[in-house]
């Protein structure tokens, strides 16, 4: 059975998910071929352990992204099953790779086993569905979800030139706005309550979020003594949200709390009373006040 | 969690595709603008201008009357309308209730030609705000002994008296008022800016908080020769509005007994005492279980009433029952979901206090619940019992 | 301009998702919506229909109860509604070839849907559609305008966002737009009531949809049930905590 693998980067280098790809399909006893648009990462690409070969695709398309330019220009040198990350690119190149070999596409998967058989999430994680592939497919890994494969290893580069006509140009950057994400949108919150001690302590909640990416959130007690604006509210009155993950500092959990957040997928409490309610709903807890804590969450984090 | 109303007999699988569509719209809009800002409407005691704006957009004002721009819906949609406001808050749906059944109806089904085609579009739309001045300060159950006067003159009528507990007053562009004029009752618009007329606000309620309450007082108020009401005279034109808007009340009502159900099994299922969730109790179950059925007896009640009144057949003794019987079990319902609370249903994190104190009002206003059931006693015994003069 | 919307419906978010005998009960689901970014889409595209004057053709795949759904556009505004009718079990690319020559055969020259639908999150749909209709595909857009004769769209990049100018027909999967969605109105509904679903089944548009075997679902299953809370008292386990929640939690 042979096996594709399109890699990509970040910046020169090979992008952390194109190890758990490679990774993923020696689990199930199989070697890839690992294809470099431009031939990005292709020499670490060739010592990672279960690579075949490594392909270089040279094209004029990859200096900026098209998934039809890309796409075409990749698939003249895919075979077999064609694996990419569940990237917002990798699903574009993968739906469009598979539409041209007239092949199913199975996105987002999070296992997968001989045979083929893939597990993904459907219904946002509100269930899995375990599926048979019979025959040629493409198939997207959920990033994180595999473990890597290691290095030690020679396979040989080859090099093809292959460009495809882009169909759109870029006109306009636009920088990153600034504006910080709101509770009912954000993937990952950080909420305060009154365990925060004052309002100019959620300074260190806001810089969290930054390295997260996160949104901000309180609880109704902050928002109602010191002043905090209701859209941060996240409870019974405030808003209802459900992020992949909810992280709670200094918050006891109160009922009416609990309502606006208990349906978060994974919950992580700062407290220092280890009583607290928030530790009822807790995946992790931590028993600590936020002033020792916080610094060692952040750089745990900044590490990633 | 989203809002999943009680329907234990799918009772809403028996409305059309139409009537389904504009509940999910009403469902909608109340979830998305109106619950988020409720509380602070109360504590502000203001009806947010932008839910009179987006009630306009919508097209639900006015719901079952037809032409001049209004919706056309049956009189099943009006009620499903109610439902969903009075989920929201029982001042939302008065405003509705007001504006649809007392304000336009009455232009609508009694008004002339040029006063149905000057008033209804501008209505329907939300850009005119209507009331409706009946109730004066010490004729309510009573409205026939009415002191409020219209005289004719050369070229206006002249209104002397006032009115009371009067939903959208102050912040309406007209009134129809009802007063006497020789002796008879007839209908009035009367104009914001027309000279003699005030309306100052009731203020000071524990009740429909969120809803504008006021006074209408006529000093020598003078309108033109062309705002009586040409179509009705006697209280078959009040009580022909009041019909209507029994009528949303009885729907309306299912829909603030449908928002305290959610609200207390959500709580009861997430309280833990004793270890254990408080829904995991029998004297709570007892609660859910006796909520769940009045609900669903509501819920029919309101349907069949529908279909009567989309069908033309019925009488207002039907209207009367379904009124007081959903409005009181609504009221006996969001008492028992603030006990199943706890200290809890006191706050405004819940909306269930709101809900009773709005539901003590509704019981009264419209037909008070006892007149109701003297309504419904004449309608048995074919004796009056309203007053001693038999 | 004829500008084509393609829609799915699927379970709200907000709702319940049963099992029952290894497969999800659709019978179960308690409301069906709109897929959320097809909203975005089909906001859009009302836009583009108004600066253009063009007519909006709302396009489904799916079974019957979809049509509820393609009234709701058509009570926005939708001005053609389209429900391709199939029974078989369908996989992606089937659906995708289905779905482009419906798109063709309806003269559109822009075609938006949303950047993934709520049931598989897969985002399949939008390039694989594009790709059949050889048409240019952006992903992932907040907003589509139109500039002489030019689509400008906006999508993120790395460094924030940018400006994407296309020409010739053009595919655009939305993600959360820029612009609030409109509500539908009474006039709106009463209006949808009356428009005429077309259906139209696969070999009227020259496809002959086979039985697939390539994909078998072999069964949908709760998602596994989460650990019990782990509680650590004081610092020392943060880096581990840290470590779970992205090896095993995925999420950050």
């Amino acid at each position: 059975m042979k096996f594709t693998v399109i890699a990509e980067t970040n910046e020169d280098l090979l992008h952390p998910t194109v190890y758990q790809l490679i990774g993923a399909i020696s689990k199930i006893g199989a070697e890839t071929t690992v294809i470099c648009p431009n031939g990005k990462g292709s020499s670490e690409a060739s010592k990672i352990k279960g690579v075949e070969k490594v392909i270089s695709v040279n094209g004029d398309c990859f200096h900026l992204f098209d998934g039809s330019a890309w796409s075409t220009a990749i698939n003249s040198v895919c075979e077999g099953t064609i694996v990419i990350s569940a990237s917002p690119n990798g699903r574009e190149i993968g739906a469009m790779i598979a539409a041209k070999r007239d092949i199913p596409i199975i996105q987002d998967v999070t296992a997968i086993s001989a045979g083929i058989e893939v597990t993904r999430p459907i219904y946002s994680g509100k269930a899995t569905e375990t599926l048979l592939i019979n025959g040629d497919s493409v198939i997207t890994l959920r990033p994180n979800a595999f473990e890597n494969a290691e290095l030690g290893n020679e396979a040989p580069i080859s090099i093809v030139d292959q460009t495809s006509d882009l169909k759109i140009s870029i006109i306009e950057a636009i920088g990153k706005a600034s504006e910080r994400l709101d509770v009912t949108e954000a993937e990952i919150i950080i909420s305060g309550g009154r365990g925060m001690g004052s309002i100019d302590n959620f300074s260190h909640l806001e810089s969290m979020a930054d390295t997260l990416g996160a949104a901000v959130g309180a609880s109704r007690a902050v928002v109602d003594e010191w002043g905090m604006p209701h859209r941060m509210q996240v409870g019974q009155t405030g808003k209802t949200v459900s992020p992949s993950l909810y992280i709670a500092v200094g918050i006891s959990g109160a009922i009416q709390h609990l309502a606006g957040m208990r349906s978060s997928k994974y919950i992580l409490a700062i407290n220092k009373d280890p009583d607290a309610p928030i530790f009822t709903v807790a995946d992790y807890g931590i028993v600590a006040s936020w002033e020792d804590a916080l610094p060692i969450l952040k750089s745990e984090l900044m590490k990633l | 969690m989203g809002y999943e109303a009680l329907d234990f007999y799918e009772v809403d699988s028996l409305l059309s595709d139409e009537e389904r569509m504009v509940r999910d719209m009403v469902r909608d809009w109340v979830d998305k603008e109106v619950i988020p800002n409720i509380e602070n409407a109360c504590r502000e005691g203001v009806f947010p201008d932008e839910w009179r704006a987006a009630l306009g957009e919508m097209g639900v004002l006015g719901a079952p009357l037809k032409g001049y721009d209004c919706p056309g819906l049956s009189y099943t949609a009006y009620g499903v309308i109610c439902r969903e406001l009075e989920r929201g808050d029982s001042g939302l749906r008065s405003f509705a209730s007001v504006q649809g059944s007392l304000a336009m109806y009455p232009i609508w089904d009694f008004g002339s030609e040029e006063q149905k085609n000057h008033y209804l579009p501008k209505m329907t739309s939300g850009e005119w705000i209507g009331c409706f001045g009946l109730t004066e300060p010490d004729y309510g159950s009573n409205p026939g002994d009415m002191i409020t006067r219209a005289e004719e003159m050369d070229d206006h009528y002249l209104l002397n008296g006032a009115k009371m507990w009067i939903t959208n007053g102050t912040i309406a562009d007209l009134a129809v008022v009802w007063a006497k004029l020789n002796g008879v009752i007839r209908g009035f618009i009367v104009e914001k800016n027309d000279p003699g007329f005030s309306a100052p606000e009731m203020k000071g309620k524990h009740s429909l908080k969120a809803s504008v309450t006021s006074e209408l007082v006529f000093q020598d108020c003078k309108i033109p020769k062309d705002r009586i009401l040409p179509g009705v005279k006697g209280l078959r034109g009040p009580f022909s509005c009041l019909n209507n808007a029994r009528f949303g009340i009885s729907w309306g009502a299912v829909g603030a007994a449908q928002s305290c159900f959610h609200s207390a099994k959500d709580y009861a299922m997430s309280r833990i005492q004793f270890d254990h969730p408080i829904a995991s109790y029998q004297l709570v179950q007892n609660k859910l279980a006796w909520m769940l059925r009045e609900i669903t007896k509501a819920q029919l009640l309101a349907y069949h009433l529908g279909k009567m009144k989309d069908v033309g057949e019925w009488i207002p003794e039907h209207i009367s029952l379904a009124k007081m019987n959903n409005v009181d079990v609504a009221l006996e319902i969001a008492r028992v979901a603030r006990d199943i609370h706890g200290a809890n249903g006191i706050l405004d994190e819940y909306p269930v206090m709101r809900h009773m104190a709005n539901l003590e009002s509704v019981k009264t206003y419209e037909g008070t619940h006892d007149i109701h059931n003297l309504i419904l006693g004449r309608h048995i015994t074919g004796i009056q019992s309203f007053t001693r003069e038999i | 301009m004829n500008i084509a919307v393609l829609l799915k419906q699927v379970p709200d978010t907000t709702a319940k998702i049963t099992i029952s005998n290894g497969k999800v009960d659709e019978n179960n689901v308690s409301k069906w919506s709109m897929s959320p970014y097809d909203e975005y889409a089909l906001e859009s595209g009302l836009q583009l229909k108004e600066v253009t004057g063009g007519s909006l053709i709302a396009i489904t795949c799916g079974p019957e109860r979809t049509k509820k759904m393609l009234t709701d556009a058509a009570a926005v505004g939708a001005d053609k509604l389209i429900h391709i009718s199939e029974d078989k079990v369908l996989d992606s690319t089937q659906v995708q070839k289905l779905l482009a020559a419906t798109v063709e055969k309806s003269g559109a020259e822009v075609v938006l849907c949303g950047k993934q639908a709520a049931d598989t999150n897969s985002g399949s749909t939008g390039p694989g559609v594009a790709e059949i209709l050889n048409a240019v595909c952006v992903s992932m857009v907040s907003e589509v305008s139109i500039n002489e004769n030019n689509f400008i769209s906006t999508r993120p990049s790395n460094s924030g966002a940018e400006k994407v100018s296309s020409n010739g027909i053009s595919v655009f999967t939305f993600d959360k737009g820029i612009s609030e969605l409109r509500r539908p109105n009474v006039r709106g509904i009463m209006m949808a009531k009356k428009k005429t679903i077309e259906t139209i089944k696969p070999e009227e548009i020259g496809l002959e949809i086979e039985n697939s075997d390539r994909i078998t679902l072999q069964s949908q299953n709760s998602p596994p049930e989460k650990e019990p809370g782990q509680i650590f008292e004081g610092v020392e386990n943060i880096p581990e905590i840290v470590s779970k929640l992205r090896n095993e939690a995925n999420v950050i």
